[in-house]
């Protein structure tokens, strides 16, 4: 089964290009704000201060955030994954 | 009996249906009904290229009607032969299949089929155009940097076909008046930059007669030996081409030293040189950039025109008869442009190769798609024969198991060959996340790091809260 080409619409990008700037500058600084506060939680916080959980959830909202922003910074610049 | 004659009648259809299908070439007979009443020709040797466009009328003179023409291209002419291509009289492209005749082996064949078949005494007018390369060869050899090229070419007087020509007719266009020599058969005539030949009547099929022209011819003999043509699809909405080129001067080489003094002083030395070229690219390109092993070649020129970006390209030095220049070009266009989708099934409808400069003959071309990670049922249309060379995987930045690569390789290109391949593949959406996904996970495993990191104690002496 193959469709003509008729059929088919254009195939423009999900995220309008014209916007990864902004987006890279909103989730990179998100993300940067999480990790900082990531980096600062391990370094203040003692062995009975610490929750793992908070950790972990610390690091994952940094990650993806960062993650997202690390990838449209790409695109900005004219990597195209 | 009846049914051992049914049997034996059976089988000798079998036999016969698979010798038929063994046959892998097509062979085709020379009708005897087909006339051709009249030939209008036009050579046209003002550029590297020979172009023939030839207007002829085909008269069927026998009692069925006929539906296919064969054109043809003498031994001498076919191995030069770049594309071949017919028309009908509303400029309609025909379908030309390559075939082969009993007896005349040495000559190509070219079966141009017909939308409507010709009735008997009625007559159909096509036009054939016919692109030959490197067929005009410079005559000397070897110029200084003051002269001119003079080139020869040698060629058929008459239509070359397989069946009789009642009149004909053949105009060259030199677009110059220094012809130094060229072939007298009564009736011609020279005006301003063509020689007209003819008519001629009632030439019989397959009359070769000699015709050689020797002439000055300044324009540009340039040659892409290889062009390598890379066409990379990001599904974030951006198309990137690149090409490498590799480029020669093709006509007279130079004969003695080369003056850059005379060549800055005096803007008419070196005629047969190239200074720069011009490369037309799509109008939605972008980010244009020209450069070769050294870097960034900066004496270009880019001119945003309202159907295409125009760019005045100037090698590092001028291109004298035998030099040689390599350099890649690239830049992007947006998906939408050749990119069309429903649901997960995707074309990509793209130039199969694209304007390098005008006229230009490219020796061989090597075009490779690099398609996103993760595509699947990939099959591709062709808009003539090219060798398809094996699928490989290319790696680039955030890839696990490479982007499936297709490749093709054709030969003796020209400008008639920029034309549109079909490209079909299946990609899931969702894999379009694999790539920020990648990051993510590395980061995560980054902070996992940190946080294992600042459970281990490596200190050798106990920290002074715990001692007691």
């Amino acid at each position: 089964m193959s469709l003509e080409i008729e059929s088919m619409v254009r195939y423009a990008s999900p995220i309008n290009p014209a916007v990864f700037p902004h987006l890279t500058m909103l989730l990179l600084g998100i993300g940067i704000f999480f990790t900082a506060w990531f980096f600062v939680y391990e370094v203040t916080s003692t062995k009975v201060s610490r929750h793992l959980f908070k950790e972990l959830l610390l690091a994952l909202v940094a990650a993806l955030f960062s993650g997202f922003g690390i990838l449209f910074l790409l695109l900005w610049v004219g990597i195209y994954v | 009996m009846l049914p051992a004659m049914a049997k034996i009648q059976f089988f000798a259809f079998i036999l016969l249906y698979v010798a038929s299908n063994c046959i892998s070439v097509n062979v085709d007979n020379i009708s005897s009904d087909v006339r051709i009443k009249n030939v209008d020709r036009s050579i046209d040797i003002s550029s590297q290229l020979v172009k023939i466009s030839s207007k002829i009328t085909f008269e069927n003179a026998g009692k069925v009607p006929v539906k296919q023409f064969l054109l043809a291209v003498e031994g001498a002419a076919k191995n030069n032969l770049a594309f071949i291509g017919a028309r009908d009289s509303n400029n309609k492209d025909l379908r030309l299949v390559e075939t082969t005749v009993k007896g005349h082996d040495n000559v190509k064949f070219y079966r141009v089929e017909l939308k409507e078949p010709v009735n008997a005494a009625a007559s159909v007018v096509i036009t054939s155009d016919a692109v030959f390369s490197k067929a005009l060869l410079p005559h000397p050899t070897a110029i200084t940097q003051q002269e001119d090229q003079l080139v020869k070419y040698n060629s058929n007087l008459y239509f070359y076909t397989p069946y009789k020509v009642l009149t004909q007719k053949t105009t060259v266009v030199l677009n110059t008046k220094s012809v130094e020599s060229f072939t007298k058969v009564k009736p011609f005539s020279q005006q301003d930059g063509n020689i007209n030949y003819g008519p001629y009547s009632n030439i019989e099929p397959f009359t070769e007669k000699e015709l050689s022209l020797h002439y000055k011819n300044n324009s540009p003999f340039l040659t892409v030996t290889r062009l390598e043509r890379l066409i990379e699809v990001s599904h974030w909405g951006n198309i990137a081409i690149e090409e490498i080129i590799e480029i020669e001067h093709s006509g007279a080489k130079l004969k003695g030293p080369f003056s850059r003094y005379d060549y800055q002083q005096d803007h008419h030395s070196g005629p047969a040189s190239v200074r720069s070229y011009k490369t037309l690219l799509p109008a939605s390109a972008s980010d244009v950039y020209y450069r070769d092993t050294n870097g960034n070649i900066s004496t270009s020129n880019m001119k945003v025109k309202k159907d295409s970006v125009e760019l005045d390209l100037r090698p590092r030095y001028p291109l004298f008869g035998g030099w040689r220049s390599h350099y890649t070009l690239g830049y992007n266009v947006p998906s939408y442009e050749y990119l069309y989708h429903s649901g997960n099934e995707y074309l990509l409808k793209m130039r199969a190769v694209d304007h390098v400069f005008d006229d230009m003959q490219i020796d061989e071309l090597v075009t490779k798609i690099i398609l996103p990670e993760g595509s699947t049922n990939i099959k591709i249309n062709f808009p003539f024969a090219v060798t398809r060379l094996p699928d490989s995987l290319h790696y680039t930045y955030l890839d696990t198991k490479g982007r499936p690569v297709i490749t093709f390789k054709k030969s003796n290109v020209v400008e008639n060959h920029i034309q549109d391949f079909q490209l079909r593949y299946t990609f899931p959406r969702i894999l379009m996340l694999q790539e920020p996904l990648l990051v993510v996970g590395f980061l995560y495993a980054l902070f996992l790091c940190v946080i294992v990191y600042v459970r281990l104690d490596f200190s050798i002496h106990k920290p002074e809260h715990l001692k007691e």
